[in-house]
């Protein structure tokens, strides 16, 4: 387990925690003379948040000290370069299919991102692939649009 | 009218051709959710909602709404059971509940009696799931006959006590639990305040006005998270499919597994009732009780059929016991039913006292159904065993990239915007790296469902007391509520720093 993730998350919660704050002061006062008001709330999960990242940070310090004197235990679940690789195609190929969804239609993006992920979880019988791609787009879309009565984008529009 | 005859009811509603399909599908779409390593109880009800919202769009509200809750309750208990399943079969738990089935499941599976260990877990899980109906007919009435005599500063106080329990027992550092629930409590701020219509956190943007959609959070961090974990840490292939030669039990092993049955649905009944403490911790117990009561404590870990029969009825009765506190004071005690709740939000029906008098046929109808799908599992999975099974040899490389597919089907069906669809695909990777470091995600669905509510009787309540906090001390219930929410955060802790082992729900 690496506790530099935790270091940086703690920080990374400070810093929102204080912004949160801050933004939550600019809200403004209820129009009627109500004694809370919407602030309180959020100002005070904002306190809060703050001071658990504080004591995060000193947990994690803590730990990250008590490891370097006794030279405990670092061995961390590494991620093989191949599995990340793949991973970052997967979630690259995600983001295009939702950027792309309502521009070239549901069906055109589901099948290019089935077929990408199928082929990069493992390179075998792309044939397979594009039938059960193609099967998942168009059945889910006429499933959805005609027995359910959805709408999702159809096709690119020129 | 009396319970009885609005349990009737709700038979009438449960056997009504649809619902009884909707139990169905819940209940094996359940199973298989169960059965397949990677997904669990919580990602699959979260995956299912808008799947079933689109299917009872054409339904009127109520009705769309028990149908649905029907089916995804189905998939909650269908899920209990199926990860019993690989756990004997295969010596992998497929859910975190099950975990204690495989030291003693196993050991038959390999002594050939993997036919005995299913039926009688199968068996099991149906007298848990009875009883469990059982104590939430005798209890939902009273429960909300008291809840409705709470105030805004009861309510609140409760609720804190549900988001401290869950806390509380949700991993290995507390600190990190209650930074999980504060940032779910500070996501349910977003938006146009509900009490004064004031904007908040929403930087001019009209996607955010109306606040951050709970389905989306909930399918990215649990769905998504769970298939990225799967992609980027490998799993090693492990073990042979144990064969199943006959699927009865024998006599003797039904009257060797009948006890410990009742003690573990009666135990994971109330466990389950108790908020933060789930299926996981019940069938730890009850596995643990069993030793302590057998007259062969020597034989648990090789193959004793109380191992199984015991944790296995106290899983699924903790799942139905999680329903009492959802249903009767709509505070959800766990992960998987806070997801069932926000659903029940989704269309618009407030779980707690009032849906026993407002919505008498969504409660009543879900608990007939409970009743009815046990049954069913029962039905199927005698039989069926062997095909599920199979389900476990699903080839990762089609089932992981069509599950991200139905995730974004799913969230785009529902909100038709591509601003949750970027929201959903960068929660499945903070889902992730959460997930890795030890940040348990139910808290933070948990808080982001409650949120809203624990503002609005906060607010409430202070309005009432002109401002002054003492109201939430000076009420005797909600001092009470409060006391047990604090101590149910510092007991783990004081324990901890003892040196005592303390238990945790890692299912949530």
């Amino acid at each position: 387990m690496s506790y530099t993730f935790d270091k940086t998350f703690s920080i990374t919660l400070l810093a929102l925690s204080i912004l949160f704050i801050f933004q939550a002061t600019q809200i403004s006062d209820s129009a009627y003379g109500s004694t809370v008001g919407p602030k309180i709330f959020p100002l005070g999960l904002g306190i809060i948040l703050g001071l658990l990242s504080l004591q995060l940070f000193y947990e994690s310090w803590k730990k990250a000290v008590r490891e370097r004197v006794t030279g405990g235990p670092t061995t961390s679940s590494k991620i093989s370069s191949t599995e990340l690789k793949k991973f970052l195609i997967i979630l690259g190929s995600a983001l295009a299919y939702v950027f792309f969804l309502e521009k070239i239609g549901y069906m055109i993006t589901t099948f290019l991102f089935l077929c990408i992920s199928f082929q990069t979880m493992e390179r075998t019988k792309l044939i397979y692939s594009i039938i059960i791609a193609a099967g998942f787009s168009l059945g889910v879309y006429y499933l959805f649009t005609s027995l359910l009565g959805g709408s999702l984008p159809s096709f690119p529009i020129f | 009218m009396s319970t009885l005859q609005f349990l009737a009811d709700g038979f009438a509603v449960a056997l009504q051709w649809q619902n009884l399909l909707f139990a169905l599908v819940g209940v094996i779409i359940g199973t298989a959710v169960g059965v397949l390593p990677g997904i669990g109880p919580m990602s699959g009800v979260a995956l299912l909602i808008p799947v079933t919202a689109t299917i009872t769009a054409g339904l009127p509200t109520e009705a769309a709404a028990t149908s649905s809750i029907i089916l995804l309750a189905g998939v909650y208990y269908g899920a209990m059971y199926g990860g019993s399943t690989t756990s004997i079969l295969l010596n992998t738990p497929g859910e975190s509940s099950s975990v204690v089935t495989t030291l003693d499941g196993y050991q038959m599976a390999k002594q050939g009696r993997a036919g005995s260990a299913l039926s009688i877990a199968a068996i099991g899980s149906f007298c848990a799931g009875v009883v469990a109906l059982l104590g939430l007919i005798l209890l939902a009435n009273p429960l909300s006959k008291l809840a409705l005599k709470f105030g805004p500063a009861e309510y609140f106080s409760l609720m804190l006590l549900g988001l401290a329990a869950v806390s509380g027992l949700a991993g290995r550092s507390i600190t990190k639990a209650l930074i999980m629930t504060v940032l779910g409590l500070m996501l349910g701020t977003v938006g146009i305040d509900a009490v004064s219509g004031i904007e908040r956190f929403t930087f001019g943007q009209p996607m955010l006005f109306s606040g951050i959609e709970f389905l989306t959070i909930a399918v990215g961090l649990f769905a998504l998270g769970e298939v990225f974990k799967t992609i980027l840490e490998k799993e090693e292939e492990d073990g042979q499919l144990a064969k199943i030669n006959r699927v009865l039990p024998t006599k003797q092993d039904l009257k060797d597994s009948a006890v410990p049955i009742a003690r573990g649905s009666l135990l994971g009944f109330f466990i389950g009732v108790l908020p933060g403490a789930g299926a996981t911790l019940a069938s730890f117990f009850s596995y643990i009780t069993e030793k302590k009561f057998s007259k062969t404590p020597e034989q648990f870990g090789k193959g004793h059929i109380a191992g199984v029969a015991g944790p296995e009825s106290a899983n699924n009765a903790a799942s139905g016991g999680a329903m009492i506190p959802l249903l009767t004071l709509g505070i959800p005690g766990s992960g998987t039913t806070a997801i069932l709740m926000g659903a029940l939000i989704m269309y618009n029906i407030q779980p707690g006292p009032l849906l026993f008098d407002e919505h008498p046929q969504v409660a009543w109808g879900l608990i007939a159904s409970m009743f009815i799908g046990n049954l069913m599992l029962l039905a199927l999975n005698m039989p069926l065993v062997r095909i599920f099974a199979k389900i476990i040899e699903t080839p990762k490389k089609y089932l992981l990239p069509i599950i991200i597919a139905i995730s974004i089907f799913g969230v785009y069906a529902v909100q038709f915007a591509t601003f949750d669809l970027f929201l959903l695909v960068a929660c499945g990777v903070l889902g992730y790296l959460f997930a890795k470091n030890d940040y348990p995600v139910a808290p933070l669905v948990l808080a982001l469902v409650l949120g809203p509510m624990i503002e609005n009787n906060m607010r409430r309540a202070l309005t009432i007391s002109n401002g002054d906090f003492s109201i939430f001390i000076t009420k005797p219930l909600s001092l009470l509520f409060l006391v047990v929410a604090i101590s149910w955060l510092l007991i783990p802790l004081i324990m901890k720093i003892r040196g005592k082992n303390v238990l945790i729900n890692e299912e949530g």
